[in-house]
């Protein structure tokens, strides 16, 4: 690792400016968890480091009635601690309390976990099914891009080496909406997923599904929507029948997106108790409030 | 290199660092403060763990131009007057030391965990060391250990 220039800077401006002057010899660091390790093991070898993480701007979740915003560089610790996330925003809550260690969640960003593009990445499930646009700036202005369009297609929304993520933004649910997460890692801390699922769910008075979004981490290249369960999903009537089938029908999806792949026979097991426990932890929520 | 400043258990520096070097090497090498170890270089064994602006932080994955302007705090700060941490002396009193390498790390996360939370339950003990790995596998005594020093806090603060 040879840095030749190093910057702590203090605004967006600053940012954007060297972004404009280094291009792809520059890289972003905020928490650094990821990219101290891959500077390490020279899997990148920019010649000039930014560090974002004494930016003010970036660190702060503002709650702006209709919508929240979330900086780039808001650690997982501040959202774990939010008191925005404990209700039906708890799903959120939950993929990002089981981030890493508490080391981990203290450096690490949520916009870190957007930027680095990790297929496993905690938060970004819950994000997309939340509907989460992402705002990149650079010197020539601002952009803003669906999180979910921005996994789906690099080449027209993905960051170009001029860009800065600066914020995550999404509408807050309503009172009888609710987003809620589970994840499978091999161990209780410190585990990468193999699995996880973001559902985001509302229900009529006789339990029946008025809305659902489905997004999965470690299923595929990126993550994503899953629409086809999303599809059977909506309308029915949540019960384990239902639940059951709708199991199968995300089985079908992975073995047309993971075929060949050795780690499908598992997953497509392990796949079942995830499901099953985002979706239950859902509709507790949501009896909860309706009773 | 890099001109910063940062105050390393409550003293001032201002140092000039190699672009290149990071948070654990500025301590260990520059500063002689060689409580803090590297174990696996990758966030995972927390044996460099220090406290930065009050929060633990893996200071083999900060680069040392990063904590310019921070506040840090290692092992070699907790003593005062020539006297232990109640942590350290828990630590001492319980047998919760056996090799000693990732001793440092687990009494700064064990002192994070008990500055936001007094009385944490076992369960809360565990969660707050979970990103400290102990090779000897003494986690039963070093869960002990913090419990005592829960004891230790409250009656120093009597």
């Amino acid at each position: 690792m040879v840095l030749e220039g190093v910057y702590k800077v203090r605004s967006i401006d600053e940012v954007v400016e060297l972004l404009e002057k280094y291009r792809e010899n520059a890289k972003i660091i905020a928490g650094g968890t990821d990219i101290v390790i891959a500077l390490r093991n020279e899997k990148i070898t920019p010649k000039v480091l930014i560090d974002i993480s004494s930016i003010d701007e970036l660190k702060s979740i503002k709650d702006e009635g209709e919508f929240i915003k979330i900086g780039a560089g808001v650690t997982f610790t501040k959202i774990v601690e939010s008191s925005l996330f404990q209700k039906n925003l708890w799903g959120l809550y939950k993929a990002c309390r089981l981030v890493g260690s508490p080391q981990i969640r203290n450096k690490g960003t949520i916009g870190g976990n957007i930027a680095n593009g990790s297929p496993a990445a905690d938060s970004i499930p819950p994000l997309i099914c939340l509907g989460s646009t992402i705002t990149l700036a650079s010197k020539n202005g601002k952009r803003k891009v669906l999180l979910e369009e921005y996994y789906k297609d690099k080449a027209n929304y993905g960051m170009k080496e001029d860009e800065l993520l600066v914020s995550i933004d999404f509408k807050k649910p309503t009172e009888n909406r609710v987003l809620s997460f589970a994840k499978l890692g091999l161990r209780k801390a410190l585990a990468i997923s193999r699995i996880s699922i973001a559902t985001f769910l509302e229900l009529d008075k006789k339990g029946q599904v008025t809305t659902i979004r489905v997004a999965s981490g470690s299923l595929g290249k990126y993550p994503m929507r899953e629409l086809e369960v999303e599809e059977f999903l909506c309308g029915r009537k949540l019960n384990e029948r239902t639940i059951d089938e709708a199991i199968k029908v995300v089985q079908q999806s992975m073995d047309e997106r993971l075929k060949g792949r050795s780690t499908l026979p598992y997953k497509r097991v392990a796949v079942e108790s995830m499901l099953r426990e985002s979706i239950g932890d859902g509709i507790k929520f949501l009896d909860g409030v309706r009773a | 290199m890099k001109d910063i400043k940062l105050n390393v258990n409550g003293k001032d520096y201002t140092l000039n660092v190699d672009e290149n070097i990071k948070l654990l090497g500025l301590l260990r090498d520059e500063l002689g403060l060689t409580g803090a170890k590297e174990g696996c270089g990758e966030g995972e064994c927390g044996a460099c763990t220090v406290i930065m602006d009050g929060e633990t932080v893996n200071s083999c994955l900060v680069m040392a131009f990063q904590a310019d302007g921070s506040n840090i705090l290692t092992i070699e700060g907790l003593e005062q007057n020539g006297e232990l941490h109640p942590i350290q002396q828990a630590f001492i009193d319980v047998g919760a030391v056996q090799c000693g390498y990732c001793t440092p790390g687990m009494i700064m996360s064990v002192k994070a965990l008990l500055d936001k939370n007094t009385n944490p339950t076992r369960e809360e003990i565990r969660e707050g060391i979970s990103g400290n790995l102990c090779r000897c596998t003494g986690y039963n005594k070093i869960v002990d250990a913090a419990e005592l020093s829960i004891k230790y806090l409250e009656e120093g603060r009597r």
